[in-house]
């Protein structure tokens, strides 16, 4: 009834034909994007609840004789509601599967060469997502302003305050003043739940507009059963939609269950700022700049100048990190294919890339270690020579595999 | 002849117009970035007021938060954060700490130290945390020795806080002690710039 009266005015059929009918293929690796892009929507929504009751204001309030920031408080009163703190864990712990799911997702685009002409846009789409959500991570972190928030993003702020001339204006630009001054809270929270937010659905928008135009690329199988130029899989409505209803409820009961057993970031244990500083860590997706810049030595500084130098927090806060991932950027550009790739390509078909994937996989997984190299005991140097060594191994040990498997 | 004449006239306008609407764009573009440079951040914990001699150290944590650190206070192997009296800004947060005289070698400055107390300013050098004094063995120091929890750097609290171990890229500044009417003051100010330094200087 209502559908027929719609249907007249605004020729839904059409629609229905057009893009109701679109095609997916099917792949279990596909939901890598779908996990991000669902977690994204439960942090919106979880987000919404959060800010009917935060404070954004490192302002001291008197309670109870004890003196709090606003924010702080803010945050004890969510906990104090009856799903509040529910509610919190959940938005804490969708920002880590979100970050989870993108890399995953990235993997599975770079093994199987999709990242190619004609994708390139959206695995450059994609770096910009990645570096927006990274972003969005590291302002939340800094909202409950407990101590942890307020190390960590004071080493934000050095970082950016130790770039040669331009930094010091740039961090008190970006921080509204010297971190941590009245207007930082007020203005780390407009990026977090304004601008962010907003850059990371014009992302998002883009990169499935992209999808959409180019169509999906397919497991290489497809490519003898389906006709050339047709894609292999199933439409969006009814099948694809009932699955992808399915893994957004999967998620966001994985999410509940992870919020209810595991919680993450509890403020009352971790306590307001003080002037001493608790044994921090960054987020496990932060920990290789972290690895980084404990690596650098402390007296590699590259003068300029009399008055400013390049710091060895510049080096590796800032300049390296840049470096590797302004290389992950460049990946599509660095072949040089004349017909788009529409298939996924057997990642033993392009082994110098295959084996410089898995060498960096293995780089972030060493510096990660390296930053709890004081907790585990291992020298520096050791983890410089690892650091450096490890990912070389790795790169020929699959360069090795892939030309043997190709002899045979 | 007349063909080209007119559809010259047609394409000169439309660039014409192409040429505006691009610098309307721009201008307006111009006129809303304007507005953000203009943006005067809130004054933060920016300076400190210079440490003068005398002034009386009071703790700066603990139950005994703003009270003066008497002699008696502290035995050998202690320590604790302490503030100049009155200048109680994040920058002059200062770690004091009690060893035995003998101990101390150059580069500490031995005439900054009285009767075993010893004091550093407490923010690290690398990017600014507050350093902790252990006195015993942690990790693979075990001798008396100030640490940042942040990067892990490990200053010799008896050669002047030479960096042992991290990323800090300066020993701690010293400040100079003296002892008056039984509790501990500054004999002046810290003998170097305090945590890091803007721009990489
Ligand atoms: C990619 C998107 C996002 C990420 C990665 C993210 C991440 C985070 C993190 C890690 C925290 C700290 C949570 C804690 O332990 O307390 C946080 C807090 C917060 N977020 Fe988000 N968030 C995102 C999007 C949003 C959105 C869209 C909103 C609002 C519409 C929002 C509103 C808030 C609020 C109000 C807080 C402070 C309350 C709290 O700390 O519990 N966030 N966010
Ligand atoms: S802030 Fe002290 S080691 Fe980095």
């Amino acid at each position: 009834m209502v559908y027929e009266w719609l249907n007249e005015r605004l020729d839904l059929d059409r629609f229905k034909k057009k893009y109701l009918t679109k095609v997916f293929p099917v792949h279990s690796t596909y939901f890598f994007g779908e996990i991000a892009l669902f977690s994204f929507v439960i942090l919106i929504l979880t987000g919404i609840y959060l800010l009917f009751s935060y404070t954004p204001s490192s302002r001291l309030v008197e309670v109870g004789g004890k003196k709090l920031p606003a924010a702080y408080h803010s945050i004890l009163l969510i906990n104090s509601q009856p799903l509040g703190v529910i509610i919190r864990y959940v938005h804490h712990w969708a920002a880590h599967i979100m970050i989870a799911a993108l890399i995953l997702h990235m993997i599975r685009v770079y093994f199987s060469g999709t990242f190619k002409k004609p994708r390139e846009i959206n695995w450059l789409v994609g770096m910009v997502l990645f570096t927006l959500a990274i972003l969005a991570g590291f302002t939340g972190y800094s909202l409950p302003f407990d101590v942890l928030s307020v190390v960590a993003t004071g080493i934000g702020y050095e970082i950016a305050n130790s770039i040669p001339y331009i930094g010091p204006a740039i961090a008190k630009f970006v921080f509204a003043g010297q971190f941590p001054s009245p207007g930082s809270v007020p203005r780390l929270y407009m990026y977090h739940v304004v601008l962010l937010p907003l850059l990371l659905m014009v992302t998002i928008g883009l990169h499935m507009l992209v999808m959409v135009k180019q169509k999906h690329s397919q497991p290489y199988q497809n490519k003898d059963i389906a006709k050339s130029g047709k894609i292999l899989g199933i439409p969006l409505y009814p099948q694809q939609l009932s699955l992808m209803m399915f893994v957004f409820f999967f998620t966001l009961s994985v999410l509940f269950f992870l919020a209810s057993f595991l919680p993450v970031h509890n403020v009352e244990y971790f306590g307001p700022p003080t002037l001493q500083t608790p044994m921090v860590k960054p987020d496990w997706y932060l920990l290789w700049i972290y690895g980084i810049i404990k690596l650098i030595p402390g007296n590699w500084v590259i003068p300029l100048g009399s008055s400013a130098s390049i710091s060895p927090e510049v080096i590796g806060g800032i300049l390296l990190p840049g470096v590797i991932m302004t290389i992950i950027a460049l990946v599509p550009f660095m072949y040089k294919e004349k017909e788009p790739l529409n298939y996924w390509e057997p990642a033993s078909l392009r082994p110098i890339g295959t084996s410089a994937g898995v060498a960096f996989i293995i780089m972030f997984i060493a510096l990660s270690v390296t930053g709890y190299q004081a907790e585990l005991n291992i020298p520096i140097t050791v983890c410089r020579v690892y650091t450096i060594a490890l990912p070389i191994i790795a790169f020929f040990i699959t360069y090795f595999i892939i030309r043997k498997k190709r002899e045979v | 002849m007349a063909d080209k004449k007119i559809r010259d006239f047609y394409t000169t306008r439309r660039k014409i117009l192409k040429g505006m609407l691009g610098a309307a764009g721009a201008g307006a573009l111009g006129c809303m970035l304007v507005p953000f440079g203009t943006i005067k951040a809130p004054s933060g914990k920016k300076g400190r007021q210079k440490i003068a001699k005398g002034d009386r150290l009071v703790y700066a944590v603990g139950p005994n938060a703003g009270k003066e650190i008497k002699v008696s206070d502290l035995a050998i192997n202690k320590g604790t954060l302490a503030f100049p009296k009155g200048k109680e800004e994040h920058n002059n947060l200062i770690l004091l700490f009690r060893a035995k005289e003998s101990e101390f070698q150059k580069p500490t400055k031995i005439n900054y130290t009285v009767d075993g107390f010893c004091a550093y300013s407490a923010i690290c050098t690398h990017m600014g945390c507050t350093v902790e004094w252990y006195p015993e063995k942690q990790f693979s120091f075990d001798f008396p020795h100030l640490f940042c929890p942040c990067h892990q750097s490990v200053f010799d609290v008896f050669h002047g806080a030479k960096v042992l171990a991290g990323p800090a890229p300066r020993p701690l500044p010293q400040l100079p002690l003296m002892i008056s009417g039984g509790v501990i003051a500054a004999a002046g100010d810290f003998d170097g710039p305090i945590g890091p330094q803007p721009g990489g200087k």
